[in-house]
């Protein structure tokens, strides 16, 4: 077992390198470069005004969660905690009971997705069997004042919709 | 005395005094946004009052305002709560009074008496800032131990080894600048420097002790605690080094005390090298026997400028996104208004002085105040190269540090001495 040795070329070791005055200065020259540049049209800056510009958010940016409904309305949730059970931060917290809509059996009475806790790895979007939840609104600054406002509930999570549409959403490998 | 003396007195221990806290907030927003600006951010330009933003300026006072309100901790584990606390205070004082033996102006001759533009009229110049400058150390040193924190303390035993390192060569660089001027008053020493070489080159201290200037603004930035060597609070290793116990106003004081610092040694770096006060090819005698003449062109320079400046903030201060009726046009707007009205007090007063009162002694302190500007602007570019400085060079290690110190600048400083020996004894 004998691994291939690169030796390196030591830099900075010649005496003008080492004067290291000469190479002060022309890191220097290069900062001032771009602080002139800057302070005379502030336009240059590479910044973006966040509050009043927004990022640009793409289709597989894994943002809230919602959870989606078929064209009737009903939701597709089946309650059968695969998102639950895939989840590593434990977040997701499904509680069952008997389906009223007539799809199929079971539905969820309680759905509640701790944000807190979650760490938006999107596992549940991937185990979903039903295409039932989907982190595609394209929320990324979710705040609120106290803990419990981060719990987002049944009706919350129904409610928000998505912000592509179903081809940019599909096309994004979903 | 006679009441002169006394409002003259006061006049310049306020200067003294006021100068340098107002300096603070100057440096700390210059320090914000230019290092925004090396590295292509905008910084904080948020934060106002009706709207007026000063160009991020209402950023300190917000600043201010949050770090008095904030809870101010002594942990339990301090045992010296004496010197925990009086540590900043040594900090900032120090930085403070350290500035008082600069001279900010040439020597105000009126009706006869000399005043020199001292905050404390001393002769003992350099040395007074030799004194004071290694003292502030102690304060650094005392918060370290008094924290009782291992990262406080190896952050004051390593502002300890490197200021007693840059002290050396800093203190011999200045032996080889004194040499040269003959003096230790720092009011003598600038106007020494407001002779001419060979009759066209202004004798700045950089022109004749280059290697000097060199070694003594190096040292000068280590003593300051500045970047490139900033090991006492590198952050990567040792937290926040010699005030991670402090809190509130108490790191404030260090905060404001290390601004103090970098303007008092941009005032001395500049008062030694670059001609303190001087106005290069205008000595004091040659202002004041043409003060008309410079009246004049202050007057037309004046508006020249502040037309620049318009144009500038015309350019600048505005939204780089849509904004319907911009609220930055707007207060653009209202500063250029305010710029002419400033430039044209300005050139009333200067209109009025040129023809009822120039000549004598109002020509002096006209020049005193050119002067006082020629100083600031001057201080202000030093301060600034200390900013550039800092967001170019990374920091030094340790070893590299002890190693430039030892082994570069106290050779070269020595080197120095003899050959600025040799030549001024030849030449004399």
């Amino acid at each position: 077992m004998s691994g291939k040795v690169k030796i390196m070329e030591r830099k900075g070791k010649d005496l003008y390198e080492r004067l290291y005055l000469v190479e002060v200065f022309k890191g220097m020259a290069v900062t001032f470069g771009h602080f002139i540049s800057n302070f005379l049209d502030n336009s240059k800056l590479y910044v973006r005004h966040y509050p009043e510009q927004k990022p640009e958010i793409t289709a597989r940016w894994r943002g809230r969660h919602r959870l989606t409904k078929h064209e009737d309305g009903t939701m597709k949730c089946v309650a059968c905690f695969m998102c639950q059970t895939n989840c590593p931060a434990k977040c997701i917290m499904i509680e069952a009971g008997e389906r009223v809509d007539g799809r199929t059996e079971k539905m969820p009475v309680r759905f509640d997705i701790d944000l807190l806790e979650c760490i938006y790895c999107g596992y549940c979007v991937e185990a979903c069997p039903m295409d039932a939840i989907r982190m595609d609104t394209g929320i990324f600054a979710v705040t609120g004042s106290d803990r419990q406002s981060f719990v987002m509930g049944l009706d919350a999570l129904l409610a928000t919709p998505g912000a592509f549409t179903e081809e940019e959403y599909k096309k994004g490998g979903a | 005395m006679s009441q002169l003396d006394i409002l003259l007195l006061v006049l310049r221990v306020a200067f003294g005094a006021f100068v340098p806290l107002c300096f603070i907030a100057v440096l700390v927003w210059m320090e914000r946004r230019g290092a925004a600006f090396f590295q292509d951010r905008s910084g904080p330009n948020r934060a106002n009052i009706c709207g007026f933003r000063a160009g991020g300026l209402v950023q300190n006072l917000a600043d201010a305002v949050k770090l008095i309100t904030k809870e101010d901790i002594i942990p339990d584990h301090i045992k010296h709560k004496f010197y925990f606390v009086l540590a900043p205070v040594i900090v900032f004082c120090i930085a403070l009074v350290s500035f008082a033996a600069v001279p900010f102006a040439d020597a105000l001759i009126i009706n006869g008496k000399e005043y020199l533009m001292q905050a404390i009229p001393t002769d003992l110049g350099i040395l007074w800032f030799l004194a004071l400058a290694g003292f502030a150390v102690y304060g650094i040193i005392l918060a370290g131990w008094s924290s009782h924190n291992k990262y406080g303390v190896l952050g004051g035993l390593r502002a300890a080894a490197q200021v007693i390192s840059y002290e050396i060569p800093m203190g011999l660089a200045i032996i080889s600048a004194l040499v040269v001027y003959g003096t230790v008053n720092l009011t003598e020493i600038a106007q020494y420097q407001g002779q001419l070489l060979f009759g066209f080159i202004p004798m700045w201290g950089v022109v004749l002790q280059p290697l000097g200037a060199i070694i003594f603004i190096v040292a000068a930035f280590a003593e300051a605690n500045r970047t490139p060597f900033d090991l006492a609070e590198g952050e990567s290793e040792l937290v926040a080094g010699f005030h991670v116990e402090y809190s509130s106003m108490k790191f404030g004081m260090f905060f404001m005390g290390e601004y103090v610092a970098m303007f008092t040694s941009s005032a001395i770096i500049v008062t030694l090298y670059f001609g303190g006060y001087q106005i290069p090819w205008f000595s004091t005698e040659t202002l004041v026997n043409n003060a008309r003449a410079i009246t004049v062109l202050l007057m037309l320079l004046t508006p020249a400028f502040a037309w620049v400046f318009a144009l500038w903030m015309a350019k600048n201060n505005k939204s780089h996104y849509d904004r319907p009726n911009d609220p930055r046009v707007r207060e653009a707007q209202i500063y250029t208004k305010i710029l002419w009205g400033v430039v044209a007090a300005l050139e009333i007063v200067l209109f009025i002085y040129l023809i009822t009162v120039s000549g004598g002694v109002a020509d002096r302190i006209l020049v005193t105040l050119l002067q006082i500007v020629t100083f600031l602007v001057k201080t202000t570019l030093m301060c600034f190269v200390y900013v550039w400085v800092r967001w170019t060079l990374p920091r030094f290690r340790y070893d590299q540090l002890q190693k430039l110190g030892w082994q570069t600048l106290l050779p070269l400083s020595l080197l120095n001495i003899f050959v600025t020996s040799a030549i001024v004894v030849a030449l004399s």
